[in-house]
């Protein structure tokens, strides 16, 4: 079966997708569902990354799920915005190359390759589309000090001549953005390689064909790109696409977007940029944004105070609460006189401090709060966590547990 | 149920759309296929799964211009070869398929064996071949042959006729579901839109009556007078795609696992949290009912339990009925009386015949139906629509969940003086949240390991959650093919208690703390005094969790809404065990998804 049009051969038209990690830094929000369901504004990740793929002309998906893999396959069905989805699973998470692996029999040749858990725009997927040739591999190269967290790359011209795993020193700027056009060689290549640590890189394969003489082309880009690594990193996330106007709402005012089904009382306020989804409820008096995105069927309180929030669906937020950099999951439920007046904090994650991070708190999906309870600035609240009326809860709230007064 | 489909105007791939047409209508329930192509006309029949017949045209590759084909689920005769449609007169001139019943058929076949005609099968259908061969026999031009012989038809029916060296598909509606997929050089017919929608979106509905004359160039609407009519084409808007199984095992897995979708589905638009309020747009208003009937088979028959429970909460008097006792023996109604058809498909040929019962006695009638344009949404003075989307796996589970949903708000534009809807409408915005909750920490599946050699599975509870029994058990016997059976927690001891053994246990669904809650209380020491183990499905508010041996928690709720939850815990019981058993959960045994039959 081919997936190819018939007027283009060389550029492709199938895109494998990898949405099967948990994305573990992103704890306590990823209890449920794999990072790339996490919300980007009002919408999973993974639906702004397939956004991006169909504006460059794909139209096969082949998503690789593992991690919560229901949560992918129903929330996208057997296509998206018309374009037919295979799935493929990959039980145990050891790494993208592995995961690729788990898609061989599926795309034609040659074809595209995304992480399905960080936001690009569609011209740097079509930049790679044009820029690839006939040689095994070509990838997508941007720049920014982000370098030394992913995978560095030196670049000869239009040719990548090293691949440096997270660098941790300040040399190097320009590194690998997740986006790839591989020949089916790549397979053969994975099957030949083994897993180092519990773990088969998709890098180990660009590697191989580095150190084998093989031409890995590199197209610089300098179109939006951007990851979320740690819970508040959400909500500059959101900022970004609110800016962008990348949001699947109607727009009803300069920077609001709100979505036809949603309720919003004539005496809410919306402060753009704004987004406010489908079935959403924003009662009397309360004042959303700027830079808050608000889920499917969340209800906000009258008087309640949001700005620079990720609200995501199913929750209710009660009156009178003032909620600044700010993230929820799903479904929590939250009492009257709420506070979380906003960072900067410092946060300790696997033992490392985050110093000066803008975020008030994160509660994952549903927690309950109680009435005119506070959270202090860097709060993490595990999932299903019950916080009790008036209480003040500070650093880390394990899933499940109950804090009272 | 059977399943008809049909394509003319396509060049050299008839036998790959008439196949895949058959596929897409598996979901129905079958036991045998067959196909015939023309003009060289070619028949192959073959009784079991689809994959028979697939082997047959592979090996033999017959090709033609046009054709029709047949997926059948027993009536008259048992699934074999020459039982499998589609049927021919005896020189194999005429090729017939059908779905439904010809109620005459003994006296037309006997007026024929009295002729000399030798029939080959024991269905009512082969009647319809050697009515028309012997038409053509006469001298009689084809068209004028078709209609005749379906003048003489009595019963329920679509039919859809080849004749041999002919470019031209016959086929007619009566009481069985038939519509007419436009293509662009090609035309289609089929008994559901998913047989053609690969092909063609825009349709046509067919109403009881009509009939179509079919061939290359285009296709013609007759009436019963033979006289030409104009139909109106609309376009579907669902894709093929959406009836894939994106990945999951089974269709009903990944049907359960759409519940918060669906459910967010049915009441987007429809509740106004800011308001109070509740409206359903696409009926006028209408007066309250002095009384309320419900008609429904399986488990629509449940849902009409539940909403009628709703109504007489509510002061208004109201029965559910099944549909196949309904239209036999109507109860009495006063003119003031709603009637209340729930059918998923809106095809179920007993809530039908119930719904013209109630039509011919001058009172007003509703669908509660899950499929725009079916026939009982068209044939009701008004149709209220569900919005779960398609549903393939035989076992409903995602629209019995948005049918509650729908009784719910049914209720309230039914009844004039409503309380502060306000708790209510929290709740339904709660569900999908609630049932995704369920989702992620369901211990269903662990319950299965422990359970699933048992002899036999009880479901009780009182009230509303008569129908969450009901309904659990229905599900359990239907895919796992175990004994099930649900009660009124009430009724235990009044015989069924003689059946609970240690080895049969008992769910007990118990939601709230109120008088019905402490009593199904008592009813689970009645049994567990008898040895059996019992999984209380309950939202923790009574003692249930403490006193029964296993749990299945649900989310607390409103009391309206609880009964949706606990079915959730039962749907992935009952998938689970099936699964661990091996049964074929998307088609079971002898069962169709919409029974076009009485």
């Amino acid at each position: 079966m081919s997936d190819q049009t018939p007027e283009d051969s060389t550029r492709p038209s199938t895109a494998v997708v990898l949405a099967a990690g948990e994305g573990t830094r992103l704890r306590p929000l990823t209890a449920n569902r794999p990072k790339p369901m996490l919300p980007a504004g009002t919408r999973p990740i993974l639906e702004h990354v397939l956004n991006a793929l169909i504006e460059a002309g794909i139209d096969k998906f082949h998503l690789v799920v593992g991690y919560h893999a229901n949560r992918v396959r129903s929330h996208f069905g057997s296509t998206y915005r018309g374009v037919p989805i295979e799935y493929h699973t990959q039980t145990n998470q050891l790494g993208s190359g592995h995961a690729l692996l788990q898609a061989r029999d599926g795309p034609s040749d040659p074809f595209l390759l995304v992480n399905g858990d960080q936001v690009i725009d569609h011209r740097i997927v079509e930049a790679v589309l044009e820029a690839h040739t006939d040689t095994p591999a070509t990838l997508a190269v941007v720049e920014g000090p982000q370098a030394a967290e992913y995978g560095a790359v030196d670049l000869d011209d239009d040719e990548i001549t090293a691949l440096i795993e997270q660098p941790r020193d300040g040399a190097y700027r320009l590194f690998n953005a997740g986006v790839y056009v591989f020949s089916q060689q790549v397979f053969e290549t994975l099957a030949t390689l083994s897993e180092t640590q519990g773990e088969l890189p998709l890098t180990d394969a660009i590697g191989h064909l580095l150190s084998n003489d093989r031409t890995v082309r590199g197209v610089r880009t300098d179109h939006f790109w951007m990851d979320a690594t740690h819970p508040w990193d959400l909500i500059d996330l959101s900022t970004e696409l609110l800016a962008r106007g990348w949001v699947d709402a109607t727009p009803v005012d300069s920077n609001c977007y709100v979505d036809e089904s949603a309720h919003i009382h004539p005496d809410a306020s919306l402060v753009g940029p704004v987004v406010v989804d489908r079935d959403a409820v924003i009662e009397a008096g309360a004042v959303v944004g700027p830079y808050a995105a608000i889920g499917a069927n969340v209800t906000v309180g009258a008087g309640t105070i949001l700005k620079d929030a990720v609200v995501d669906s199913g929750t209710t937020i009660g009156p009178n609460t003032t909620a600044i950099e700010f993230v929820t999951g799903q479904d929590c439920t939250i009492g009257a006189g709420f506070t979380v007046a906003g960072g900067p904090a410092d946060i300790v994650v696997d033992d490392q401090v985050h110093h000066d991070i803008d975020l008030g708190g994160v509660l994952a999906d549903r927690v309950t709060v109680g009435g005119a309870a506070t959270l202090e600035a860097g709060t993490l609240i595990g999932p299903g966590a019950v916080v009790g009326d008036g209480v003040v809860v500070r650093d880390r709230i394990d899933a499940d547990s109950e804090v009272v007064r | 149920m059977c399943g008809i489909v049909g394509c003319v105007g396509r060049d050299d791939d008839t036998v790959d759309v008439l196949m895949g047409g058959l596929r897409s209508l598996e979901y129905r329930g079958y036991d045998s296929a067959g196909i015939a192509v023309g003009p060289s006309m070619t028949v192959m029949r073959r009784s079991g799964e689809l994959d028979e017949l697939q082997a047959a045209v592979d090996a033999d590759r017959p090709t033609g211009t046009l054709g029709i084909g047949h997926t059948r689920w027993s009536t008259h005769g048992p699934p074999t070869d020459a039982n499998a449609h589609p049927h021919t007169d005896e020189n194999g001139r005429v090729a017939v398929v059908h779905n439904g019943i010809i109620e005459n058929y003994g006296e037309l076949k006997a007026e024929l064996q009295a002729d000399g005609v030798e029939f080959t099968s024991e269905t009512d259908t082969e009647v319809v071949p050697h009515l028309i061969a012997a038409e053509l026999q006469a001298g009689t031009a084809p068209e004028t042959a078709f209609h005749d012989t379906v003048d003489r038809l009595e019963g329920s029916y679509a039919i859809a006729v080849l004749i041999d060296g002919g470019e031209t598909i016959y086929a007619a509606r009566q009481g069985s579901p038939l519509v007419v997929g436009v293509g662009k050089d090609s035309t289609y017919l089929a008994s559901d839109v998913p047989a053609f929608i690969e092909h063609t979106r825009d349709v046509v509905f067919l109403e009881d009556g009509h009939r179509v004359i079919a061939n290359k160039d285009g296709y013609t609407v007759l009436d019963e007078t033979r006289t030409p009519v104009d139909v109106a084409v609309e376009t579907v808007s669902y894709t093929a795609d959406e009836t894939g199984k994106s990945g999951y095992d089974h269709y009903m897995l990944k049907e359960i696992y759409e519940q918060p979708t669906s459910l967010r589905q049915s009441f987007s638009g429809r509740i106004d949290a800011l308001e109070g309020t509740i409206t359903l747009e696409e009926v006028d208003e209408i007066p309250q009912p002095d009384a309320v009937q419900f008609v429904a088979c399986g488990t629509s028959y449940h849902a009409a339990l539940y909403g009628a429970a709703l109504l007489r909460e509510r002061g208004i008097p109201a029965e559910a009925y099944l549909a196949s006792e309904y239209a036999l023996s109507p109860p009495p109604l006063s003119l003031g009386t709603l009637v209340v058809g729930i059918t998923q498909s809106g095809e179920t040929a007993d809530t039908l015949a119930a719904l013209r019962d109630a039509n011919g006695r001058g009172v007003n009638t509703l669908a509660l139906t899950n499929t725009v344009n079916s026939t009982a949404a068209r044939e009701c003075d008004h149709a209220v629509y569900i919005r779960a989307g398609p549903e393939i796996g035989v076992a409903a589970t995602k629209t019995f969940s948005s049918q509650l949903v729908g009784c719910n708000l049914l209720v309230e534009e039914l009844v004039d003086s409503s309380p502060d809807l306000r708790p209510l409408i929290e709740s339904l915005r709660d569900l999908p949240g609630d049932v995704q909750e369920i989702l992620d920490t369901s211990r269903a599946e662990a319950l299965v390991e422990e359970y699933a050699d048992s002899e036999a599975y009880f479901f009780i509870g009182r009230g509303t959650n008569v129908s969450v029994a009901l309904e659990g058990a229905l599900k359990c016997k239907e895919i796992s093919y175990e004994h099930a059976e649900g009660f009124p927690a009430g009724e235990l001891k009044h015989g069924p208690l003689a059946l609970v053994t240690p080895e049969t246990p008992v769910f007990a669904i118990v939601t709230g703390d109120d008088e019905r809650a402490r009593k199904t209380l008592g009813n689970i020491k009645e049994v567990q005094a008898r040895g059996a183990p019992v999984i209380a499905v309950t939202d923790g508010e009574s003692d249930a969790a403490e006193i029964a041996d296993e749990t299945l928690m649900i989310p607390e709720t409103n009391e309206r809404v609880a009964p949706i939850l606990a079915n959730v815990q039962l749907q992935l019981f009952s998938y689970y065990l099936a699964d661990t058993l091996g049964r074929p959960i998307d088609k079971p045994r002898n069962l169709a998804k919409s029974v076009t039959v009485e």
